[in-house]
């Protein structure tokens, strides 16, 4: 790529992060109003097996300095953490950010995981069905993973448990945490399958992506890339795959992310969406606008690559005329 | 001269209507011949069936059944190939008196030899020129690389550095303004008659045997048209490829042609030099050439009657064409000698003069 390309390519990152962070800051306050009317605060954590009176919460708010307003409570949140401050987790008392990046990492992974078991899944379903159409050869497998897709995580979570451990005795029934670390992979294979396969992901992609796929199949330039003897799929890969699969994938972030929530509960897997859970039974505040910024964090940088890939490889896109090209 | 570069022999390419539950005999026995250096001009009407001929001579029917029948004989590099061998076993056609009723065929298996005899020709000897220039070009990928691509594929030239070159000096020769900077574009900054140019080099840098221009002129504006006309002129005193020509437009067909073919209704009405098919008026000719003709905005015709003359009648349902001429419920040259076997039966190409046939019960019998 030449160096002329990546030009718009910056201006497209400086904007998204410019907008990124004007939406992060949107989230931190609907949240912490959400926090703040919701019933429950965590005084009643703090003072566990006391009827807090209000004169006992008046002291422990006085002792761990918070502010009575919820607007005050808000901006000394966001002061300390543009000064890189998550602030203290009041379940466990330790800085939620270091909470954050040891259960992040593990939700990661299962995230990541799924994400290619459902390309690997996907991908090649939807490239047979939209060059050879509906084929006795494919169809099973489209059928397959469009139920599959529609079964509910925590329901494919436990019959996966029950089939593959109990019944078939391929994995012991042990969480990935307890499980010995060398051979912590094979033990994750499960929970990344289940949220692979389930949670609508697979049959979303094998549409969309199929759509695309025909839509551009059926395009000119396609029909002149065969005429001269060219691969078609070198033509067609950056429209017809590229694009369109970065443009699934960052869609469904907020999807995947929810998924696994209940998978991690369903497996016992020490990650983020078991902590958000915890966090919210607990009310512990902090842990959950912790949550909340770094999940937001997570969808928001999905549909930025996804504008970065879509600018990279449509000239059309960075509205630039490069080499005196005449207006459109 | 030897034996013709291309020989199409009946060739028939017919798709199924879901909704009517018939077959459109969009091409339905065609047979042509074009000569090495040739320029032969296609022409007629929308849906005459021009460019389906075009794409099944090159294997690009998508829609099944597509092509069910003929010969394309293809002589180029001292061998000879028909570019339909073998293919007739995976088709199996049932007639009921003359008339395909039904056709079965292993779309998969005949899409499979098609691509085999194909892959070889394909940007190689055979070349297209599609309409529609701007979408002809892939958008996401610069002019000068998708010209760099066909050198690449099909010439000794296997350098990057001078499959460049070599692509630069073919916008160079299609007389593209400012080619270095061209090079560099990506579709979307090209006009529309400079996405044309761009094409033609790039159908005529592998140095084919045989150029298929299918409506090169179409969507284009007017003035841009001539330019490309003037263009292919030049290119064809230059290079001097043989060239299918396929066009609506007589005036496109009558400056490049050497020699004219007149579609109607998925067949060839006449066939012969460009000077004989396309002379005056009342020369001896098919009367369906004779009435599009008429209806050319020429000076001709503008002072001879002061308005142009007007088809009547609409282009035959490719779904239910008629038993006897095509052209018969159009025709304005009908005499009571002929009438009976003209709607009966339909007319041979027969030689009216030396390589000017017609299909026409006027002449011959």
């Amino acid at each position: 790529m030449k160096l002329s390309a990546l030009k718009p390519v910056a201006l497209v990152l400086s904007r998204e992060l410019a907008l990124t962070a004007l939406l992060l800051l949107g989230v931190s306050l609907v949240v912490f109003v959400i926090l703040f009317l919701a019933p429950g605060d965590p005084f009643s954590v703090l003072l566990e097996g006391q009827m807090p009176s209000h004169e006992a919460r008046a002291g422990v708010r006085e002792a761990l300095g918070i502010p009575t307003t919820w607007y005050g409570q808000y901006f000394a949140w966001l002061g300390n953490l543009l000064r890189g401050n998550f602030g203290t987790s009041i379940r466990t008392g330790l800085p939620v950010f270091g909470e954050i990046v040891r259960v992040g990492a593990s939700t990661l992974y299962l995230t990541l995981g799924s994400m290619l078991v459902t390309l690997l899944i996907a991908v090649p379903i939807a490239l047979h069905a939209s060059v050879r159409g509906a084929t006795p050869f494919n169809r099973p497998f489209t059928l397959l993973a469009y139920v599959v897709s529609a079964l509910p995580v925590f329901w494919l979570g436990y019959v996966a448990i029950y089939l593959v451990s109990r019944q078939l005795g391929v994995f012991p029934l042990v969480s990935q945490a307890s499980a010995p670390t060398e051979r912590a992979w094979l033990y994750s294979l499960l929970p990344i399958c289940v949220l692979g396969l389930g949670n609508g992901t697979v049959s979303e992609v094998v549409r969309y992506l199929r759509e695309e796929l025909s839509r551009v199949m059926a395009e000119d330039y396609i029909r002149t890339a065969r005429a001269k003897g060219a691969s078609v799929w070198r033509h067609a890969f950056r429209e017809g795959l590229l694009i369109p699969m970065t443009e699934i994938v960052a869609s469904k972030i907020p999807f995947i992310l929810g998924g696994a929530v209940i998978v991690e509960q369903v497996f016992n897997w020490p990650g983020m969406g078991r902590m958000a859970w915890q966090a919210a039974q607990d009310r512990d505040f902090p842990a959950i606008m912790g949550i909340a910024m770094v999940a937001a964090t997570l969808v928001r940088t999905g549909s930025l690559l996804q504008r970065v890939v879509y600018v990279a490889v449509n000239p059309r896109a960075s509205q630039q005329r490069r080499g005196g090209g005449w207006a459109e | 001269m030897g034996a013709p570069l291309l020989e199409i022999e009946s060739l028939r390419t017919y798709f199924y209507s879901r909704s009517k539950r018939a077959f459109i005999r969009a091409v339905d026995g065609v047979t042509l011949a074009l000569a090495r250096g040739e320029t032969l001009g296609v022409v007629g009407e929308s849906g005459s069936g021009k460019s389906v001929t075009a794409l099944s001579i090159t294997g690009l029917i998508g829609a099944g059944p597509g092509v069910i029948g003929g010969t394309i004989v293809f002589r180029a590099d001292g061998g000879e190939q028909n570019l339909l061998a073998d293919l007739e076993r995976y088709v199996d056609r049932k007639e009921v008196d003359g008339r395909i009723v039904e056709v079965s065929k292993d779309e998969a298996g005949w899409r499979r030899k098609v691509e085999r005899i194909m892959a070889p020709l394909r940007g190689k000897a055979i070349s297209v020129i599609f309409q529609n220039p701007k979408s002809a070009l892939n958008p996401f990928v610069r002019v000068g690389a998708q010209i760099t691509e066909v050198i690449r594929l099909h010439t000794p030239t296997k350098g990057a550095r001078e499959a460049r070159e070599q692509a630069l000096d073919w916008l160079r020769r299609v007389k593209i303004d400012s080619p270095r900077l061209r090079f560099d574009n990506y579709p979307y900054g090209l006009s529309g008659g400079m996405c044309q140019r761009a094409v033609i080099a790039m159908a005529l840098a592998s140095e084919p045997a045989l150029l298929i221009a299918d409506e090169p002129t179409t969507g284009l504006d007017a003035t841009i048209q001539s330019e490309i006309v003037g263009l292919l002129a030049e290119l064809k005193a230059e290079i001097g490829i043989a060239t299918l020509l396929i066009s609506h437009d007589i005036r496109v067909i009558s400056r490049l042609a050497d020699n004219v073919a007149v579609m109607y209704g998925g067949s060839v009405m006449e066939h012969g030099p460009a000077a004989d098919v396309l002379a005056a008026r009342f020369a001896p000719k098919h009367p369906y050439t004779t009435a599009l003709l008429a209806s050319i905005p020429s000076e001709q015709n503008v002072r001879d009657k002061g308005y142009l003359t007007v088809i009547e009648g609409e282009v035959p349902d490719a779904v239910d064409l008629p038993r006897g001429c095509r052209f018969y419920a159009r025709c304005n040259r009908v005499t009571d000698g002929v009438r009976d076997r003209c709607a009966q039966r339909e007319p041979a190409l027969q030689e009216i003069a030396p390589g000017h046939r017609v299909r026409c019960w006027l002449y011959g019998e």
